[in-house]
């Protein structure tokens, strides 16, 4: 005997599914959108092509000033305009964004290189070493980086070697520590604890097992850092304590158009920024997508600009 | 005609017709938590849902109050009887938020450990739960119904009970709207056997003030003796519903009785092969091909007796397989 | 009515009080808390210090330039020389280090050439400008991002949600100096609704409404440029809270949503997010550097920048060395606050 329930149907349907009753609508399905990669990948391809090829075809010095044509708006004979020397702002954004992707790069392996070395010696010491290093770490993980850049590089003024060695000293902490978070789970894991057990010296281990377990993390690294090794650049640059002036990266680029937007030349604000930001972005999703291949785990949200 | 898994005399409160219940995954496989369960919960009555871990139990106390993840579908009818029929898988979210959740359907939930807001007080979670339902009863004396003393817990925060005092205050929680069904998913979990006797005990007060109590757990040794029904499940299928005294000692299938073989006071014998996974269930009996022995491949519950259903169309285990 | 009388009772008639004991226990593991930061603060803010004056000794750097200034161009070689004697500039780095602490530590943090005043009056003129200017942004900034994220999260893949998350992450991808510069082209130069630089106009006294009226550019582009991380944060740690098994035990219990959000879900969610805050604040630093330079801002930031572009080395060794025990003591203050706030902590600390 059922109960005689009149708000309820008697025939049970059984052959129909339904979406149950729940608070929170679904999530956006997918997630994983397939055309972020093939976007980044193409973006990149262009602005590298294009920092390389049109100083080259254009083959005119960037430093060369022609006065007729300073100062003129984005035109069909200057695409981007004219700065005050009247040099074409199409080669000068490309000379600079060419200069910013080559330091970034340099930056972006010498610290992964330096958080490795770190990362591997705290944790194959381990002990004091390992605690001191990490305190280390946390020490200027605490002190804002732009700080550290900026003395460095005002001391060693103009030096490109310094702006290098201000981004790279400042942005290894991170790598150091999830290789070194890396290694000490590979340290423990049977095979390693196997090749110890059997003799195995520490260098042996070292070589064998740690470096190709940490070798992905350290390629994502430099990728990762890319992004904010541009960005701290342009940065320096743009405070006037990075590149030289008659080295148009985009950040001098950048400082040139504080003082020309005041007079209205709001197109040498307008492409080295685009330059800029379609570097930052095209690189920040690239390692987003690569994360999300390398470590499909961990998918968390990627940070970009002032991420120092 | 009765229904599949109805008991005579006493009308239900809830009655389960045909539910099934999937949970999706980001493969696009399905977990088939809960499959066509007809079950009725009467008034006055605990009845202990019994089964080994990961077998869909706990999925269906969150189906029956629409807290299902959004991943979920699910089918067939649940019946709340009152003064209100209504059909609980049918209802929008408002209807159960704001009539059913709390005031009908009460809900003990798993994991006392973390089922508490841990940045509030006892005292702060009980009165909030009185006032939002306009329950009758003053929280200090909910806290007393679970035998616990008001002055001693009201200003602890949840890390500062212990795991019984735990279970008590969510039970105390549950009652606040003064609730018809009362849900209990794994009541005794983490419990020692006294405190997991007393937890049940409480449980027992609550069906003989007129509650019908679902009690969900795998804990037979200390929810069988408060239970007036037993519902045994396996691979998300209910395979025998009756009278405790008969599925408890005399059940006719041959998975209640190899589970309660298992038991430690009951010989502990190991129930025999494993569990297929949920995501890939045979179209026929799971149990026996994982078992072996012979199944009729009658899926659906059929009355042996006029208040004990069972599946498979066996007969008594031990008399005639 | 039910909750006062037990609160009430329990206050009244047990002799536990455990709340009471409780918010003490948490003072006391805020207060262990703070003395073993200030362990960590203290060498830090020293190594800091340090590595400024090590480094100036090994850059091409030469000190002489500090003390003299504009006149170092054109002091004679054997002149200079002379000088270098007399000053003691030839000892090694850390001597001059020693020296500098001592002195800093009696309140004498030398002259700054570049502005020709002592450094702690620099120091002391323009501190309140770049607190006004970061403190206004970072209340900005935490307020926007608690409003819209606990929103967005609370309805995911909803339609503020698909607003706010990708403009989130586009927002994040642009510096702050681009940000500043494109404020200046369109809102003071194009629309010329807004000043673009200083702290006042020119000619004009220091007043509540001037000062008003040239904040709203640099605090709003500074608080746009910390934005993103917050607001993504407070989403992603409202949904993570919004998925946990007391908020789904809450909703169990018939609590209608604002309930469930507001007092089961949220203060999970965002004590946390006090010593989120404290993490931060290198990157406000970073962002207010950058912003008080392109709006031409009074503070101490821009300063910084100033004495780097001019070796003013009195002046950058300072306000290096004060910045970051700044960013060391307010990240101490938010995880005091955390401690404080946070009933669970006193129980894992005791």
């Amino acid at each position: 005997m059922t109960s005689e329930l009149t708000a309820v149907p008697r025939a049970i349907d059984r052959s129909r599914w339904r979406a149950p009753v729940t608070w929170r609508p679904a999530r956006v399905p997918g997630g994983r959108r397939r055309w972020v990669l093939p976007l980044c990948v193409g973006v990149l391809v262009v602005l590298v092509l294009f920092a390389v090829v049109v100083p080259w075809v254009a083959g005119i010095d960037p430093r060369q000033t022609a006065l007729a044509d300073a100062n003129q708006a984005p035109s069909w004979d200057h695409w981007f305009g004219t700065d005050q020397a009247g040099r074409d702002l199409v080669v000068r954004v490309a000379e600079g964004l060419r200069v910013s992707l080559l330091v970034a790069a340099v930056c972006a392996v010498v610290a992964t290189v330096l958080g490795c070395v770190v990362g591997l010696t705290a944790a194959v010491v381990g002990g004091r070493t390992d605690r001191v290093l990490m305190r280390t770490v946390d020490g200027l993980n605490a002190v804002p980086h732009l700080l550290l850049g900026i003395v460095i590089a005002a001391m060693w003024k103009g030096a490109i070697l310094a702006v290098i060695a201000s981004i790279a000293l400042t942005h290894w902490t991170q790598v150091a520590r999830i290789v070194r978070a890396q290694a000490l789970t590979v340290r423990t894991r049977d095979y390693v604890l196997a090749t110890v057990s059997l003799g195995g010296s520490r260098r042996q281990v070292l070589v064998r097992h740690l470096l190709p377990a940490v070798a992905p993390q350290a390629l994502l690294s430099v990728a990762l850092l890319l992004p904010h090794a541009v960005w701290h650049e342009s940065a320096l640059s743009f405070l006037g304590v990075g590149l030289p002036p008659d080295r148009p990266s985009l950040g001098t680029l950048l400082e040139d158009a504080r003082t020309r937007i005041l007079v209205g030349q709001w197109w040498t604000l307008v492409f080295p920024s685009l330059a800029l930001i379609a570097t930052t972005a095209a690189v920040a999703g690239l390692s987003a997508a690569a994360r999300d291949r390398l470590l499909p785990h961990r998918r968390t949200e990627v940070g970009v600009g002032g991420a120092a | 005609m009765t229904a599949a898994g109805a008991v005579p005399g006493a009308p239900p409160v809830l009655s389960i017709r045909g539910l099934s219940v999937q949970l999706g995954l980001l493969d696009g496989r399905w977990v088939h938590a809960v499959s066509d369960l007809d079950m009725d919960l009467p008034a006055g009555t605990v009845t202990l849902l019994a089964g080994e871990s990961g077998c869909g139990k706990s999925v269906l106390a969150s189906a029956l109050i629409g807290l299902l993840p959004p991943t979920a579908r699910v089918r067939g009818q649940v019946g709340l009887d009152g003064p209100d029929p209504l059909d609980l898988l049918a209802a929008d979210d408002d209807v159960l938020a704001t009539r059913v959740r709390g005031r009908r359907v009460g809900l003990v939930p798993q994991s006392a450990g973390t089922a508490l807001t841990p940045t509030r007080t006892v005292g702060a979670l009980l009165s909030e739960a009185v006032t939002t339902l306009g329950g009758a009863v003053p929280a200090a004396d909910l806290l007393r119904e679970v035998w616990l003393d008001p002055d001693g817990v009201a200003d602890l925060y949840p890390h500062q009970l212990s795991g019984g005092m735990a279970h008590r205050v969510l039970l105390a929680l549950a009652l606040a709207g003064q609730p018809d069904v009362l849900l209990c998913d794994e009541p005794t979990a983490g419990l020692d056997p006294e405190n997991a006797a007393h937890v049940a005990g409480l449980l027992a007060a609550q069906a003989r003030t007129g509650r019908a109590v679902l009690l969900i757990s795998h804990d037979i040794a200390a929810c069988a003796p408060v239970a007036d029904r037993v519902a045994v499940m396996v691979s998300s299928r209910v395979v025998e519903v009756g009278p405790a005294t008969d599925v408890l000692d005399r059940p006719w299938h041959d998975y209640p009785q190899a589970l309660w073989n298992s038991l430690p006071e009951r010989g502990f014998r190991p129930v025999p092969g494993d569990p297929p996974p949920l995501t890939d269930l045979p179209d026929d009996c799971a149990w026996h091909r994982r078992a072996g022995g012979a199944c009729s491949g009658v899926l659906t519950l059929e009355p042996v007796a006029p208040d004990h259903w069972v599946s498979c169309g066996r007969g008594p285990v031990g008399v005639g397989c | 009515m039910d909750a006062g009388v037990i609160r009430r009772g329990a206050a009244a008639s047990s002799g536990l009080e455990p709340s009471a004991t409780g918010r003490r226990g948490r003072w006391a593991a805020a207060a262990r808390m703070a003395l073993r930061r200030v362990l960590f603060v203290v060498p830090v803010t020293v190594l800091v210090s340090m590595a400024v004056f090590a480094l100036a000794a090994a850059s091409p750097y030469d000190p002489l330039a500090g003390y003299l200034g504009d006149r170092y161009l054109t002091v004679g070689a054997d002149q200079a020389a002379v000088l270098r004697e007399q000053l003691g500039l030839d000892r090694p780095w850390i001597v001059w280090w020693w020296d500098w602490v001592v002195a800093a530590v009696q309140g004498d943090l030398g002259t700054s050439h570049l502005y020709g005043q002592p450094v702690t009056a620099v120091i002391g003129q323009r501190l309140p400008w770049t607190l006004l200017l970061a403190g206004t942004a970072l209340v900005l900034a935490v307020l926007v991002s608690l409003l819209v994220g606990v929103r967005s999260a609370a309805r995911p893949g909803g339609l503020l949600d698909r607003t706010v998350v990708p403009l989130a992450y586009v927002l994040q991808g642009i510096p702050a100096f681009v940000l500043g510069l494109g404020a200046i082209l369109l809102f003071a130069l194009t629309w010329s609704v807004l000043p673009a630089a200083g702290a006042t106009d020119p000619t004009a006294a220091v007043g509540v409404g001037q000062v008003a009226e040239h904040l709203v550019l640099p605090a709003g582009v500074l608080a746009l440029s910390q934005l993103p991380w917050l607001l993504l944060h407070v989403r992603q740690s409202m949904l993570d809270a919004l998925s946990a098994d007391h908020v789904r035990t809450a909703r169990a219990r018939g609590l209608p949503d604002a309930v469930v959000i507001r007092r089961h879900a949220l203060p999970g969610a965002l004590l946390p997010f006090l010593s989120v805050i404290g993490v931060r604040l290198p990157e406000l630093v970073v962002g207010a550097t950058i912003v008080e330079v392109v709006f031409s801002w009074p503070g101490i930031a821009a300063a910084t920048v100033s004495s780097a572009r001019a070796m003013d080395f009195a002046l950058l060794a300072a306000l290096t060395t004060a910045t970051t025990l700044l960013v060391l003591l307010g990240n101490l203050l938010a995880d005091v606050a955390y401690t404080v706030a946070d009933p669970r902590v006193s129980a894992d600390d005791q």
